[in-house]
């Protein structure tokens, strides 16, 4: 019998099993993800890197069940994934916000659709609005905020409903330098704090060794697994540690010349 | 005098100035030119003017113009309702959108005033053909915008309602729907001035009363003038009902975006 930790974690537990994805297009097939097999512990942080066009939106939606594979399958917590989870929080790589809705709507979204509209709802959507520090534009529309602002809202949307899965694709991408730092930190702690596995997305090898366990790096179409690498800095992390470790260059150099 | 120029400079005030100014150059015209021509076949338009007060003072206008309302506002509603309903519909089930269209290509092949006088056998001189005719054309631009609004909702946001699990009918409320809500009023708008069209065009066939009527009558006993003032009585009528539809069209969007998306998006989207 698993007891509730344990199923909590089972939850996180991630399977790409042989998965590959072709598209059909007018020009023809595209195969975007050919024999990807990866397995990603609960409570793991994963990040991806890879060039553009490699394929690493099509597996997060994989992953995420919005997109079927054309042969394999992905499981979480053992069971194959054929439709969207309720456990998975998705933050797209552009913030889709609904544009009439003000921002603390839109981040009660989720428990609108869900049907759990609460008051105590509604103080974890304050909660995470001031996480992403947000707290002064609750009752401004989505066109009355900067991008990056409107990525920090659809950050805080996917977080709020506290997923045990969150899939993020490229969220701080839109973001000034500073905003990114802050906001990787404070990523870093609700992760801590939680139960959660993350599968980060970005372009950026600094931000994916910064924050994750291990880091995939993805190779040109068809995308497949061309390395995976170990980070193993200490955490509790901080810029200024990381920055003055050794093997954060060594690795970071590693990655830059496989995309090479 | 500098800030009537700086006011000037601006779009709009310069855009109301040229209204006016060639509605004015327009009315001059028509002055001389009625000057040079019989009464009956052009009135000029200070007696025009003089007898549209009297008529409207004295309240025989009323019932006519009464009546042209009710049929507009009947067929309206009438038309925009189904036009609404079954586009929503069809955007929703490939199976409904498979055996409306048909008919609505055949009902829009025919031409619908070609019904009227069909129409007056069947229900009378009374309001009934005229709100048929009214709803019958009303009803096209409405399930066609009404179907265009919601099949157009973006697919990121229908992938973002997809991840979040929600159902056919929240996906339909609170993203589809109001997404369409620009496309649902620009259609509105043409159904208004179509079933204003309507009901009078149906008036022309048979009436009594209202204000096709009343150029059928003024036809036959050769007032022109009458003829006249029933189409300034028209003209104000559609500004009014289109001034109508801005107002409602302008809280609607403020409601939705706000007072500064609203703007944005009036200034893209044609009002
Ligand atoms: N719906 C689709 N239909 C057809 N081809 C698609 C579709 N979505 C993606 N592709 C193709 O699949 C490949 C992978 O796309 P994907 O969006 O996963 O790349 P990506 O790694 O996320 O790129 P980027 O870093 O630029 O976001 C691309 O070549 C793209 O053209
Ligand atoms: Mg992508």
């Amino acid at each position: 019998m698993n007891d509730k930790t344990g199923e909590l974690s089972g939850r996180g537990h991630i399977e790409i099993d042989g998965l590959t994805k072709t598209y059909a297009s007018d020009a023809g097939d595209i195969t975007a993800l050919e024999r990807i097999d990866f397995d990603i512990a609960p409570r793991e942080f994963v990040g991806i890197v890879g060039p553009s066009g490699c394929g690493k939106s099509t597996l997060l939606r994989c992953v995420g069940g919005l997109i079927a594979p054309s042969v394999g399958e992905v499981r979480i917590g053992g069971d194959v994934v054929i439709e969207p989870d309720p456990r998975i929080g998705y933050v797209f790589q552009q913030a889709v916000l609904l544009p009439w809705r003000r921002v603390l709507d839109n981040v009660m979204l989720p428990f609108e659709i869900s049907g759990r509209p609460t008051a105590e709802n509604r103080a974890k959507a304050l909660e995470v609005l001031e996480m992403v520090g947000l707290s002064e534009y609750l009752n401004h529309r989505p066109g009355e905020l900067s991008g990056g602002m409107q990525q920090r809202v659809s950050v805080a949307r996917a977080l709020v409903v506290e997923p045990s899965i969150l899939l993020m694709d490229e969220p701080f991408g839109a973001l000034d330098a500073q905003t990114r730092d802050s906001m990787n930190v404070e990523l870093l702690r609700i992760w801590y704090e939680s139960q959660t596995t993350v599968v980060f997305v970005t372009h950026d090898i600094g931000e994916a060794l910064f924050l994750s366990d291990r880091v995939m790096v993805m190779s040109v179409r068809p995308g497949r697994v061309q390395d995976v690498i170990d980070v193993d800095l200490p955490r509790p992390r901080t810029f200024t540690e990381v920055e003055a470790d050794e093997r954060f260059w060594t690795l970071r150099q590693r990655i830059r010349e496989q995309l090479n | 005098m500098r800030r009537l120029l700086r006011a000037l400079r601006s779009e709009a005030w310069l855009g109301r100035l040229l209204v006016i100014v060639s509605a004015v150059v327009l009315i001059v015209v028509w002055h001389f030119w009625a000057r040079t021509n019989s009464p009956l076949i052009l009135p000029e338009p200070g007696p025009v003017l003089e007898r549209l007060l009297d008529y409207v003072g004295s309240g025989r206008a009323n019932p006519h113009i009464w009546i042209t309302v009710q049929e507009i506002i009947l067929g309206f509603a009438l038309g925009g309702i189904a036009g609404i309903g079954l586009g929503t519909l069809a955007s929703e089930f490939g199976i409904a959108r498979r055996v409306i269209m048909p008919y609505v290509i055949v009902t829009q092949a025919l031409p619908k005033f070609a019904l009227a006088p069909i129409l007056v056998i069947w229900f009378g001189f009374g309001m009934t053909p005229k709100v048929i005719i009214a709803a019958l054309i009303a009803f096209f631009p409405l399930l066609e915008n009404t179907y265009l609004g919601l099949t157009t909702a973006p697919a990121e946001m229908l992938e973002l309602f997809r991840a979040l699990r929600a159902g056919r009918w929240t996906t339909l409320t609170k993203c589809k729907a109001l997404h369409a809500v620009p496309a649902v009023f620009s259609g509105l708008r043409v159904a208004l001035m179509l079933a204003l069209v309507g009901a009078v065009v149906a008036e022309y066939v048979g009436a009594n009363k209202g204000l096709g009527a009343l150029i059928i009558v003024s036809q036959g006993t050769l007032d022109t003038e009458l003829m006249f003032v029933a189409f300034v009585q028209l003209t104000v009528l559609g500004l009014l009902l289109d001034q109508a539809h801005g107002l409602v069209y302008r809280l609607v969007m403020r409601r939705l975006y706000g007072s500064v998306g609203a703007e944005m998006r009036a200034a893209g989207v044609s009002v």
